[in-house]
């Protein structure tokens, strides 16, 4: 309706009808040269990425603090760990000193941003989680009973959901996120990653597009899984023999602009990978964007919503969250390029004031305190644009570019900011 | 005699006053032709008589208060009793020599029911009864029906005798037409602290009665050393602003009282104010516990009939506030004017030395200075021209004044607070605090506060109670500063009080010589004073810090208690999960499909002999917790934890009251030395 409306206006300007439905379409070069301005990209990141083949890790750089990292363990040696500490808990038992676990601290003060590494890791602070104290008696327990838990899936080498797990004590658990926050504290006393302890998340992140890989020996062409993709395995350990033919990887943070693309096959047009999580990122699918950036050595441009969570989101995918810093070295995915939809596209692709919403005092707030972040301060590009967010006090949602049409982000948005090598 | 008075309704006042009635002189010159008896009879919302019920409300407040202020004034213990007396209409209309008239042309009424409306309530009744008879055909509980209620129409006005007696001063004889008879004329205009507005209270309840009922007010008094009691039957001139003698009389005092009664018949409204009254009546019974009042209802209806007795909880009164004189940053040009026109001093020097607090002579001599050359020390007062007064009050603007001091202002007293709120409310834990005196616009004012938790009486969340210069108020509470500083600026939290499921009583208490109040009701103050905002927050929090350490002490005894359970509770899961593993390990041992060394094998040895078993381990560390705990309990004890508070004193009446003592005060306590 409004489009039509608008059509019969403009007819009177005698603009192209093209130009009135889609803006900016005139801008568009044929898709030849886009697919050669992509093509220099891809071929500059794989340049940059086999000149510094190894990336830095924590042990190259000299740090003043001592940082605490976990490691990929096998079963034999998760189950190992468990029992020494096990055995060293029955010892203090039988001596009649009780028992307790020492923590590692993943409170935001333990954490510190590295920029040589350009992700969030963890101090060395732990704090001593006794028995024998009202306060932590509760946690202690659940952690006994986890770690027996994860002995028990070493031993018969299974997988279990986060889910499984709390099911099977719901009555000491009380609720998921107990068993969940303690299982985090286990890997982290075990001092490995949370894959090793055979507990997966449920499936939430999917795939679509020019990748094939095998997971669990099974070939997946991520072409041919229809419209949704493929949803991306649990566990990446079963993942491997990854191919592909794309230029890029493009990250989408919401199942709504991901599903466009999908229908619309934009993966055909411009070879590429899409994914997303569908909000907050889970373990499996950073997992997964890091092992694809690490092997075929793409660049990934994200388009997320302009407003702080989309950014914030971008963050953890960048550089980790605070909650499993102790395993950013294998969650983070260096080098992810803003692509959109960033608050100065608001003005620049004209989105109409109806389809931008004011942000709330939390919003403000969220983004003044990311302006503050490090990974934020290290990036000028994204200084400015987050400060123009926060001056303008509007936000608006990848949808905000159905405005001009459903079509129109995979149509002209994404094409002419491709062209316009767009991204920060 | 005025008797269809009470149905006119009350003129609504013309125009909007701003200016406050408190100087008589500024009004006088506005309403020429009209007295000021006229003035308040049209606009009596502003002493707060705006509707029947709310003039209940005030007429027995004005009275408890004068009551109150006038025990206080010859100290000695107020006891005051009130009793409010129901009058049915044709008792009423006996009273006023009416005869009972049938209604004759009945469609006349505005309560008369059309056929119409009879046959709707018919069937109504009818269907409320089907269900009735169904609910006990089926056995349920039958609820019973409420009657439906005698229809009323606004023309039915319910009337009240309200009768106040106390044991204060009395009233010299032949003053007492004139405290009564005459609006705006009063004991109470000094600038000091008070209870009372403007001299109001009593005069407003005559007008109240002669607009209502046309019944006049009857006094009984008698002082101290006086051999006869004054009794006088008055009604007051509104146009005249004369009071209008019955009756004034001295008759016999056969029991050597002393004190005054006064009675007085006005329309009203119980059911709606009943609460309210009740509520005024337990917060003045707070913040006046060295007051014993005594509230009685009565009614035809027995089962209404409402008898509360307060009692008294010390004797310890606080001091009458002293008049102060007027501080130079909170005087006006008409203030200045009539201070000139009062004063006995006869230079400027004198003047204003001795008719303002803080400025000492020399300081006297630096503002004389600084006005001009047209100014000197030695000049007469009384001829200061209209120009140079405007000078003068321009530079008592601008200089710089010492703040006064508070000595004048009487405030109830963190401890007669705290025994109020003990006394009323019976709280688990209570927290009072005093603050200095501060300063708003020249005017000194003391901020005291409790904050109780727990208690009888007290609903969930905050319950605010709000005193201004030892007055309850009861009304616009959501605007005040008290509300919103306990509301918004406090949080509880830190204090580990719970907003929403403790019951908290917030009280606080603000007394002043000029309470900075908004509206014309008086019934609150506003929340854009700074310097008092700040001072409620600071008198609040500091009660809510002392509660705090009894409340953690509270928490830390329950947890004393609670500890081995809690800690015990865990000991099978933990215990159950490390056997698991143990056993598990000790069968890969046993089928060499692992190996360990040492010390773990042989714990592994013993488990696979089963001489390490679940139970060894539960027991172990049950050993384990109850060593914690007994070390636990006595860091506690050493603490000083397990020893108990002092409890309160509990305040015995004395029997014979033979005051052979003498006081020693302080803000805080006092000593009482018996002879």
């Amino acid at each position: 309706m409004a489009d039509k409306g608008k059509r019969k206006r403009r007819r009177a300007d005698a603009d192209s009808d093209e130009e009135t439905r889609l803006p900016f379409k005139n801008k568009l070069k044929p898709d030849s040269a886009i697919l050669e301005i992509l093509k220099d990209l891809t071929a500059a990141t794989a340049a940059a990425s086999s000149s510094s083949t190894k990336t830095l890790t924590l042990a190259d750089i000299d740090l003043d603090a001592k940082c605490r990292e976990v490691t990929e363990l096998n079963l034999l040696s998760v189950q190992s760990e468990i029992e020494s500490q096990i055995l060293k808990i029955a010892r203090s038992i039988l001596a009649g000193n009780g028992f307790g676990f020492d923590v590692p601290s993943r409170s935001a003060t333990n954490q510190l941003y590295v920029p040589e590494l350009d992700r969030i890791v963890l101090k060395d602070k732990t704090t001593l989680r006794p028995y024998a104290n009202i306060s932590t008696v509760r946690k202690t327990t659940i952690t006994t009973r986890i770690i027996q838990l994860v002995h028990q899936l070493c031993a018969k080498n299974i997988h279990v959901t986060k889910r499984d797990l709390f099911y099977t004590d719901v009555k000491l658990f009380q609720d998921q996120s107990q068993s969940d926050t303690v299982l985090d504290d286990v890997s982290c006393i075990l001092g490995c990653t949370r894959s090793s302890l055979n507990v997966i998340a449920a499936e939430k992140g999917v795939v679509v597009g020019r990748l094939i890989f095998s997971d669990n020996g099974d070939m997946i062409d991520c072409t041919k899984m229809g419209m949704g993709g493929k949803a991306i395995p649990p566990n990446i350990d079963r993942v491997g023999d990854m191919q592909s033919d794309a230029l890029f990887i493009l990250l989408v943070e919401k199942d709504a602009a991901y599903m466009r693309l999908a229908e619309d096959r934009f993966y055909n047009r411009f070879p590429c990978i899409i994914i997303t999580a569908k909000g907050q990122p889970d373990v499996a699918t950073r997992l997964f964007l890091r092992k694809m950036k690490m092997e075929l050595k793409l660049p990934v441009l994200a388009l997320v919503d302009s407003d702080p969570y989309g950014l914030k989101i971008l963050s953890v995918y960048g550089c980790g969250s605070k909650n499993m810093s102790y395993d950013s070295s294998n969650l983070t995915t260096p080098d992810i390029k803003w692509l959109g939809v960033r608050p100065s596209d608001l003005d620049k692709y004209k989105i109409p004031e109806q389809c931008r919403l004011p942000m709330t005092e939390q919003d403000i707030k969220t983004g003044k305190d990311l302006l503050e972040e490090d990974f934020v301060k290290k990036n000028p590009g994204w200084v400015e644009e987050l400060s123009l967010m926060v001056k303008t006090k509007q936000k608006a949602e990848i949808q905000a570019l159905s405005t001009f049409g459903f079509q129109y982000l995979s149509e002209v948005y994404l094409p002419l900011k491709l062209q316009q090598q767009d991204w920060l | 005699m005025e008797t269809g008075s009470s149905s006119e309704g009350s003129p609504e006042p013309k125009k909007g006053k701003s200016k406050t009635p408190r100087k008589p002189k500024a009004k006088d010159s506005v309403l020429k032709q009209k007295s000021p008896a006229e003035f308040f009879a049209e606009n009596k919302n502003i002493a707060g008589f705006d509707n029947p019920g709310k003039c209940l409300y005030t007429t027995v407040r004005e009275l408890v208060e004068n009551s109150l202020d006038s025990a206080e004034s010859i100290s000695e213990l107020p006891v005051v009793e009130v009793t409010i007396e129901e009058i049915g209409k044709s008792k009423f209309n006996s009273m006023i020599g009416l005869v009972d008239r049938e209604r004759v042309d009945e469609a006349l009424y505005d309560d008369h029911e059309t056929a119409k409306a009879r046959e709707r309530r018919l069937a109504k009744e009818a269907k409320a009864q089907e269900i009735q008879a169904k609910n006990a055909a089926l056995g349920k509980k039958v609820k019973e029906t409420t009657a439906s209620k005698g229809m009323k129409g606004r023309g039915e006005a319910s009337f009240y005798r309200v009768t106040c007696k106390d044991n204060g001063r009395g009233m010299p004889h032949d003053d007492i037409p004139n405290m009564f008879g005459r609006v705006l004329s009063g004991t109470k205009y000094g600038l000091k602290q008070t209870r009372g507005k403007f001299g109001l209270g009593a005069k407003m309840a005559l007008i109240w009665s002669k607009m209502s009922t046309g019944l006049p007010i009857e006094i009984s008094s008698s002082m101290r050393d006086q051999d006869y009691m004054s009794f006088c039957r008055l009604d007051i001139d509104i146009h005249r602003n004369m009071p209008h003698i019955h009756v004034h009389e001295k008759r016999e005092n056969k029991d050597q009282w002393c004190g005054a009664e006064i009675q007085i018949v006005i329309e009203g409204n119980w059911t709606t104010y009943r609460s309210k009254i009740l509520h005024y009546m337990r917060q003045m019974a707070v913040i006046t516990p060295y007051a014993q009042f005594l509230f009685k209802f009565i009614s035809d209806a027995p089962e209404k009939n409402v008898t509360i007795k307060f009692a008294r909880r010390t004797d310890v009164m606080p001091p009458v506030p002293l008049e102060t004189k007027h501080h130079p940053s909170s005087v006006d040009l008409l203030l200045i004017k009539r201070l000139i026109t009062e004063t006995s001093k006869q230079n400027l020097l004198q003047f204003l030395q001795h008719e303002f607090v803080n400025i000492g002579k020399s300081y006297a001599e630096r503002l004389i200075g600084e006005m001009g050359p047209d100014f000197s020390p030695k000049m007469s007062v009384k001829s200061l021209t209209s120009q140079q007064i405007v000078r003068i009050n321009q530079l008592f603007r601008q200089a710089k004044f010492d703040d006064p001091s508070g000595d004048c202002l009487s405030p109830a007293g963190e401890y007669n607070l705290r025994l109020g709120i003990i006394k009323e409310l019976h709280p688990d834990m209570v927290a009072t605090y005093s603050g200095s005196a501060q300063v708003f616009e020249g005017h000194p004012f003391i901020v005291e506060a409790g904050v109780s938790v727990g208690g009888k009486d007290v609903k969930q969340g905050l319950n605010i109670f709000r005193f201004a210069n030892r007055i309850p108020l009861l009304f616009e509470q959501g605007a005040d500063v008290v509300t919103r500083t306990a509301l918004k600026r406090i949080n509880w939290n830190n204090y580990k009080i719970n907003q929403t499921q403790d019951k908290i009583g917030v009280f606080v208490s603000i007394v002043s010589t000029k309470i900075p109040f908004k509206g014309t009701g008086k019934e609150y103050i506003g929340d854009d004073i700074s310097e008092i905002a700040t001072a409620v927050k600071s008198a609040v929090q500091q009660c809510c810090i002392q509660l705090k350490s009894k409340i953690v002490k509270k928490i830390q005894a329950r947890e004393q208690q609670e500890r081995k359970r809690n800690l015990s509770k865990y000991i099978p899961d933990a215990t159950n999960a490390v056997y698991d593993v143990l056993k598990e390990m000790a069968q890969l041992h046993a089928s060499k499909k692992k190996r360990y060394e040492n010390e773990d094998a042989e714990i592994l040895k013993k488990v696979s002999a089963k001489l390490i078993t679940k139970e060894t381990l539960r027991q172990k560390l049950a050993e384990h917790v109850e060593k914690v705990d007994y070390e636990m309990a006595l860091e506690y004890a050493t603490h000083g934890g397990a020893s108990e508070e002092p409890k309160e004193a509990i305040y015995i009446q004395s029997l014979e009251t033979e005051p052979k003592f003498i006081d020693l005060r302080s803000p805080i306590f006092v000593f009482r030395l018996f002879q």
